[in-house]
């Protein structure tokens, strides 16, 4: 099955080599990682990590990024609302678009360019990137492999406490006109502080394709919280990579919302590098009809008295699956490992379904490591008690609902933000308005 | 108000209530009373509306309406309130949301518009007042983390807020200090008036020093073996269950 799709692949590669910029990706490194993919294949659900994405939708994709348009036709209005104080850089189907974008002051520390690699920097990425061992970087190496362009953002040292940026990917393509090869590079120097929002939407409800990929190296007591926000439409595939190194001292905070697509399915890597070194990753997901959430989540420690935080919050209705395999490796040396892991899953439909997967590999001695994992539906008792103080049944099993996201979405610090996750939340479980809103 | 015939209610194939009967007029405090596992929570739960219970025989009205066939929102919208023996923890949901929730819903029920946000909050900080309750309660999970004594509390702070026709308190003054039992029992004596009645379940005599009740009842297997005005209670706390359970066999 793998093997016409890689051949299939490595067609639509050489058919499209032209017109993939030399200065995003040199033609060189791309050929090498044709090789790799051709060489290794795409995952399938008989692989270990891959069971729950919908991988056989990939048939019908094509690969080859969509032609850039000439002529946006996008306007500002058609996006969603930027957020205050957070400047704002789109990417239409994986390209630059600066005529709607709203770049940061020069003075903020931040340098953002699209497509001119810094030398220093790639340096940098290379060395401190190198990914966990048992890392899966296939649908990254299909990203770089195709990217026509690359969001590079290099927060200084020294960078005003904190920089704040929000990159929006929207997918405008769909499926028969090509994929889109969202690719954000983060280079975070010493000290720096950064806010970055990242969000994926697709205009239009046709299926489509996008495979993200988000490379992060955070130097020595830098510190990001990294918001993130999956909103493609309806019948999308997304099949994304996030790959993070943490130097010593720093703080690294992902908080992934995946709402939209009828496939999802994140891979995210994060090594802790340096001692002291902190991870938290707060994740929810709400999935309905025939959706398919699928995260797999891997932290390695690889330095001493670093700490990792996991929260996975996720609904599935309908006939929809959510799924979380969260995985921590303590390597030896890291000892004073601090991991604390809590994966719930909740059951809203009779067809739906729900898998958190707990796991560790500790090969040190002197670690704490805690996790939980629970799935089920909403609790008898507290819809009972909510019933005899006479809320609607249906308002009392969505404000369960809402308590149950609660502990990853209050965490959102954003307010602006948060209000809009809300509101997608609320629209994704089928209510007109957020309820804590109403209330 | 509200008339229990003959009820006969099983739990999971095993039977709790055997022919049941009672009667509560409006204006009333009744109090039951029995030993652990006579069926004094099941009754409530039965008349609250609590999934899991199957009623073999018998009928209960409310107001002449026939209270078994309301949902359990409707029991309540109708005036009916249960307050728990165990309260559960709602992390996640917020106490004054459910206050306001719940006094929106009975708004709802009666035609009326949704109550005004100011008004709302002056009201329920005058009920916490008088349950001494400090404000910080409002903005915390419903019951997350609460002391044992607090829980009740606070099902006694959701009652006055709620001001119900008919409360059935659970124990409501187990595990209370005595300052404590006295605050929730002046949180019942507030509410009471001709229109409303009350069904205490209790274990001690000590909170109806407090709520003089109209009558006692002793329920022994799942019947009343025994009602009697509140002396009752006092032979009770002398003599024990032994004493009404004999008589009954
Ligand atoms: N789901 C169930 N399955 C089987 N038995 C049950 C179930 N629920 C309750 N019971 C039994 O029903 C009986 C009555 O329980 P109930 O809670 O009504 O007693 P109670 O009078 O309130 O006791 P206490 O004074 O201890 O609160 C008990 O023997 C209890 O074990
Ligand atoms: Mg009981």
């Amino acid at each position: 099955m793998t093997a016409p799709l890689t051949a299939r692949i490595a067609e639509e590669f050489r058919a499209a080599a032209s017109r993939l910029p030399a200065g995003v990706v040199p033609p060189q490194r791309r050929e090498e990682l044709l090789a790799v993919l051709t060489r290794e294949g795409l995952p399938t659900s008989r692989d270990e990590n891959w069971k729950y994405a919908n991988l056989r939708a990939l048939e019908r994709m094509r690969f080859a990024p969509v032609a850039p348009r000439t002529e946006p036709s996008l306007l500002a209005a058609d996006l969603p609302a930027p957020i205050q104080g957070y400047a704002r850089y789109t990417f239409v189907d994986g390209v630059f678009a600066p005529a709607l974008s709203c770049p940061l002051e020069s003075s903020s520390g931040v340098t953002l360019s699209v497509a001119s690699r810094s030398r220093e920097a790639s340096e940098r990425l290379a060395a401190a990137s190198a990914l966990p061992a048992p890392a899966d970087a296939r649908f990254a190496a299909l990203n770089e492999a195709f990217a026509l362009d690359v969001a590079r953002i290099r927060a200084r040292t020294g960078a005003q406490c904190p920089a704040c940026m929000e990159l929006l990917f929207v997918s405008t393509g769909d499926a028969e006109s090509g994929a889109a090869y969202p690719r954000l590079e983060l280079d975070v120097e010493p000290d720096a502080r950064l806010g970055l929002i990242e969000r994926h939407v697709s205009l239009g409800a046709e299926s489509s394709f996008s495979a993200p990929a988000v490379d992060i190296v955070l130097g020595r007591n830098a510190a990001v919280d990294h918001y993130r926000v999956q909103e493609m439409g309806p019948k999308a595939l997304w099949i994304d990579t996030l790959t993070a190194g943490i130097a010593h001292g720093a703080a690294y905070r992902l908080y992934m919302v995946s709402l939209g697509a009828a496939s999802a399915r994140s891979t995210i890597q994060v090594r802790l590098t340096g001692e002291l070194a902190e991870v938290g990753l707060h994740a929810v997901c709400v999935a309905d009809r025939h959706q398919v959430h699928d995260t797999f989540a891997l932290v390695e420690h690889a330095a001493p008295r670093a700490k990792t935080e996991q929260t996975f919050r996720g609904i599935a209705g309908g006939r929809a699956r959510a799924a979380f395999n969260g995985k921590v490796i303590v390597r030896e040396g890291a000892h004073g490992t601090d991991s604390r892991q809590s994966l719930r899953g909740l059951l809203a439909g009779p067809e739906a379904e729900i898998d958190v997967r707990p796991q560790l590999e500790i090969y040190t001695d002197d670690v704490r490591c805690s996790h939980g994992a629970t799935a089920g539906k909403l609790d008898d008792d507290m819809l009972f008690y909510l019933l005899s103080r006479g809320l609607e049944r249906d308002t009392a099993q969505r404000l369960l609902k809402w308590a149950f996201l609660e502990d990853v979405v209050a965490k959102i610090a954003v307010p602006e933000l948060r209000r809009q996750i809300e509101r997608s939340l609320a629209g994704q479980m089928n209510e007109t308005t957020a309820l804590k809103e109403l209330l | 108000m509200l008339i229990i015939e003959d009820l006969h209610v099983t739990v999971g194939g095993k039977k709790i209530l055997n022919g049941l009967t009672l009667e509560v007029r409006a204006g009333e405090v009744h109090a039951i009373m029995g030993p652990n596992g006579s069926g004094k929570s099941t009754l409530v739960h039965v008349l609250a509306g609590r999934p899991g219970y199957e009623v073999t025989r018998g009928r209960v009205t409310f107001d002449g309406r026939d209270l078994l066939a309301l949902a359990p929102e409707e029991r309540a919208r109708e005036g009916v309130f249960l307050g728990f023996q165990y309260p559960v923890e709602i992390p996640g949901v917020n106490n004054v949301y459910l206050l306001k929730a719940a006094v929106n819903a009975a708004r709802k029920h009666r035609g009326l518009p949704e109550v005004d946000a100011f008004e709302f909050l002056d009201l329920v900080r005058s009920k916490m007042k008088l349950m001494q309750m400090d404000e910080s309660f409002l903005s915390r999970g419903v019951n997350e983390g609460f002391s044992g004594g607090e829980k009740k509390r606070n099902e006694i702070l959701q009652m006055l807020v709620l001001e119900p026709r008919l409360a059935l308190l659970d124990e409501t003054d187990s595990g209370l200090d005595i300052d404590a039992l006295k605050i929730v029992a002046n949180g019942v004596n507030s509410l009471r008036s001709p229109e409303r009645a009350f069904v205490l379940v209790t274990h001690y005599q000590r909170l109806l020093d407090y709520v003089v009740p109209d009558r006692v009842h002793v329920l022994v297997r799942g019947r009343i073996a025994r009602s009697g005005d509140r002396t009752l209670a006092l032979e009770l706390e002398k003599r024990g269950y032994e004493w009404v359970a004999g008589e009954a066999a």
